[in-house]
């Protein structure tokens, strides 16, 4: 080709960038059969399930909720990784963000659509899922919707439809580059997606209006579907439920819990495709800061939830509260320890925030103490309700734990499918910021700068 | 849309007074619903399918211990938490003032169930048998529910439905004390007495205008159909 | 017809884009093509207003009626009374016409992004995969020609445009070459 030094470094980039859409290899084959077994043994506890009846897990009354709903709101949470940090850092047009953009909005795909299978799993006759759809029929039913769950059927399907469309947005240039450089079957593949991509200047133009505004409303449709997997809990009377503060307070940890994932993603990626040179000390000191900011947040709705509990005394709700804390102390801690002190602690130090395995170990106990979050907010409130005479307790079978795995072998396993057919790193985006980067001397030194408006 | 109405409303008076806990009732609303048998291993997790309870609590140091009794079966309430929450509408209120459950409707979110706070809503985590010769005692005139599918007390609304049609064919409405849920039927003390509420006149609506009476957890206004009634308004349960 | 000069870097495109220009073509029939955006002005201006957005009002509008007579109109037709409330409940009706108004202008925007865009084109377009890799291309669409053609828009197409198209690619191949292209590409559009 040429050798000039703009088309060098551009193949450079693109050899580098797109190195996982290279031929499988067998280590690849090994993993991907490994996630199959895991997802195939889930598959079999569910059988086991729908054929055995809903004894098998570990619910009864008064806790008919237990680790599905718990997976549920987990998956859902998660989900809001892609859309806070992909949307948000797009619109505050911070540069940092480019090489995580498409781990980031992939992540939210995979997980909504995790997240989505849990309702269908939970119900105790899977075969009937099909009268909570709305669909015209000969009896003329319609489904209720004023009830919780169907804005959650609703919501889940906006969301999973808007986040696969960003995600799909977001890679065309990048699908466009992909199609140039591959042949056969691959080459259609792409071609089809990247719908006659030139990267003429009037394509750019509308395709940088439409990215600003599909960032723009994907972000309102984040935080709906997590108030309304909130108010699953919070328009209901059980104690413990019924608080005000649970939409923001579930979109909060949401963020966390999708910041940490894609901390981890990002750690994960760098060292399966070699992108030490793009995912830097840098992006994970400015993710660091953002997990700082969102545990503290965290913290606060927390505190604020447990003291106006405490202050009260209302006797049915500092119950639930007490019997909880008793009951489960070992997994409050953890779970206070994992979302507030080690986040909080570490991430003020500068070079923890650099330290890929110290971010690695606080992303990954993020997500463990907020899916335990989950947990004790479900079955501690669903164990001491009301009426003393019908209280509970709850602990899971080999058939929730099994589908909770599995569900996360799943999602690693979509995840993993992905980026071996997609670019994983945002291409053109950081090519972009190589164009227009420069070093420019400023007094005694030089600078780097990046040129273009704002 | 016109708003349904009906001449009934009915609901329940239970005296605790006259309870003496003797479950009378519980075997009554077993034979008469169609419910399931539960062995000890399904209670013991949790999972017993009696429409109806009796709790127990004992009040006071030895000697002088007392136990009281509380009946607790579906309040059908008029406010009832667990119908708006029900995705397929499985859980409804119709215009008799009942809490209606269709069975074969219901897809197993288990949502009501956990939105009730009285906690009388019962699942169906195992498929139930009757082993021969129980299962010549099933009622006819109501479902035997499959695994996965929510239930609880209706007030008999077979023996509700079957007294209308009655009544219906004589051009009359039900008469006071005609129908009776199996549990108020078989109560040795009259401690559960079914009517119309509707109807002032009724036993049932001048035992709720008791001063003895009280209702369960008033303070979420679930407005019950179910009057508790407990002696001198010194010893509530 | 359109003609694609590849240039391996910035400044040979641009250098590109003055040569035509001051040849005579306007800058509504140059445009760039490239795998990384570049600014507006650097290359070509681009500067138009974009009309993509009225689909995504235009989506809502629909998600909005239709998120409506999904929540309140299914409610409608079958009135089942549930606790204490409505039969068509303010909040969950509200919720839901949310939800489908914003699903509905996200699809919006996509249809109408790829409306604006032309895209899929109908026919094939010229193109060199050369351009992935970080070439740029300098794409000019000629016009008929034969004759000098009528101003509008405040863009008056001077005397280039009374060549004739062949002699306006030899034009535009000539100078895209001495500003520096690698080769040039021509097809019928």
């Amino acid at each position: 080709m040429s050798d000039t030094p703009v088309a060098r470094s551009a193949t450079q980039l693109n050899d580098e960038l797109l190195s996982s859409l290279r031929p499988p290899s067998r280590r690849w084959y090994l993993l991907v059969l490994f996630l199959l077994a895991v997802v195939a043994w889930g598959l079999v506890a569910f059988t086991w399930q729908v054929t055995h009846g809903m004894y098998v897990t570990g619910k009864n009354r008064p806790v008919m909720w237990g680790f599905y709903i718990t997976g549920f709101v987990f998956w859902v949470g998660l989900s809001h990784s892609g859309t806070m940090v992909s949307s948000i850092l797009r619109l505050s047009r911070a540069n940092w963000r480019r090489p995580i953009l498409r781990a980031a909005e992939a992540m939210t795909v995979f997980c909504i659509l995790v997240a989505g299978l849990f309702p269908l799993i939970h119900l105790g006759r899977n075969w009937t899922f099909f009268y909570m759809i709305p669909y015209p029929n000969q009896r003329g039913l319609w489904p209720n919707f004023r009830s919780a769950l169907l804005w959650d059927m609703t919501a889940i399907t906006a969301y999973i439809i808007g986040s696969s469309l960003f995600l799909y947005l977001g890679m065309l240039p990048d699908l466009a580059v992909a199609r140039d450089r591959s042949g056969g079957w691959r080459r259609k593949l792409y071609g089809l997606l990247a719908m006659g991509w030139r990267g003429s200047a009037h394509e750019w133009a509308v395709y940088h209006r439409a990215s600003t505004l599909m960032a723009a409303l994907i972000i309102p449709v984040a935080v709906s579907v997590h108030s309304i997997v909130a108010w699953d809990f919070a328009v209901t009377v059980v104690p413990g439920w019924h608080s005000t503060i649970f939409p923001p307070y579930f979109v909060i940890g949401a963020i966390l819990s999708g910041v940490a994932a894609v901390i981890t993603l990002m750690i994960i990626i760098r060292r399966a495709f070699n992108l030490e040179a793009y995912l830097t000390p840098l992006h994970f000191d400015n993710m660091g800061k953002l997990l700082l900011v969102i545990s503290l947040l965290w913290s606060y709705a927390y505190f604020v939830e447990v003291q106006t509990t405490w202050y009260a005394h209302e006797p049915i709700e500092w119950e639930v509260f007490s019997f909880m804390a008793d009951t489960y102390t070992p997994q409050l801690l953890l779970m206070l320890a994992g979302n507030s002190v080690v986040p909080i602690a570490f991430m003020c130090f500068r070079r923890l925030r650099r330290s890929i395995s110290v971010m690695l170990t606080v992303s990954l106990l993020v997500n463990v103490a907020m899916f335990i979050e989950r947990f004790l907010i479900i079955v501690p409130s669903l164990s001491h309700k009301n009426m003393p005479f019908a209280w509970g307790s709850y602990s899971p079978s080999w058939v929730e734990i099994s589908v909770n795995i599995a569900a996360v072998a799943g999602f690693a396993l979509l995840f993993v499918l992905f980026a071996k057919l997609f670019p994983i790193v945002a291409l053109t985006d950081v090519r972009e910021l190589e164009v227009r980067e420069a070093e420019v001397p400023l007094g005694r030194t030089r600078l780097p700068s990046i040129a273009g408006k704002e | 849309m016109e708003k349904m109405t009906s001449p009934y409303r009915w609901g329940m008076v239970i005296d605790l007074d006259r309870c003496t806990g003797c479950g009378a009732c519980v075997v009554a609303c077993q034979a008469e619903n169609n419910v399931a048998l539960c062995d000890k291993k399904e209670i013991s997790e949790g999972r017993g399918m009696q429409w109806l309870r009796i709790e127990r609590f004992w009040a006071g140091e030895y000697p002088d211990v007392r136990v009281r009794f509380l009946p607790v079966l579906c309040q059908h309430c008029h406010d009832a938490p667990c119908e708006p929450v029900c995705p397929v509408y499985a859980s409804y209120h119709n215009p008799d003032g009942l809490n209606g459950q269709v069975y074969n409707r219901c897809v197993g979110t288990r949502y009501c169930g956990n939105n009730c706070p009285y906690a009388v809503r019962v699942f169906n985590f195992y498929p139930h048998t009757w082993p021969q010769p129980l299962d010549s005692q099933l009622s006819p005139d109501i479902t035997v529910r499959s695994r996965g599918v929510m239930e609880k007390c209706t007030f008999c609304v077979q023996r509700i439905r079957r007294a209308k049609e009655e009544a219906r064919g004589e051009e009359r409405v039900i008469r006071d004390g005609e129908v009776q849920p199996a549990c108020s039927q078989t109560c040795p003390s009259e401690a559960l007495v079914f009517g119309n509420l509707a109807d002032p006149r009724s036993r049932v609506s001048r035992l709720s205008r008791s001063p003895r009476r009280f209702q369960l957890l008033e303070h979420l206004g679930t407005h019950p159909s179910v009057y508790y009634l407990k002696g001198g308004g010194r010893e509530h349960v | 017809m359109e003609i694609i000069g590849i240039f391996g870097d910035l400044d040979s495109a641009a250098r590109g884009v003055e040569g035509l220009l001051r040849e005579g073509f306007t800058e509504a029939q140059i445009t760039s093509l490239s795998s990384v955006p570049y600014p507006d002005g650097v290359l070509v201006k681009a500067g138009q207003r974009s009309w993509f957005r009225w689909l995504t009002l235009a989506g809502a509008a629909a998600g909005a009626v239709a998120g409506f007579t999904l929540a309140a109109g299914t409610a409608w037709l079958y009135p089942v009374q549930t606790g204490d409330k409505p039969i068509i409940a303010l909040y969950p009706t509200g919720i839901i016409t949310f939800e489908v108004t914003m699903l509905f202008a996200i699809i919006g925007t996509m249809a109408g992004m790829f409306l604006e865009m032309r895209l899929p084109p109908r026919g094939a377009r010229p193109y060199d995969p050369a351009i992935s890799e970080g070439c740029i291309g300098i794409s000019v669409a000629l016009h008929a020609g034969g004759e000098v053609v009528v101003c509008g828009e405040g863009e008056c197409i001077g005397s280039i445009a009374s060549l004739t198209p062949e002699e306006q690619r030899e034009r535009a191949t000539e100078i895209l070459m001495k500003a520096g292209a690698l080769r040039t590409i021509t097809e019928q559009s």
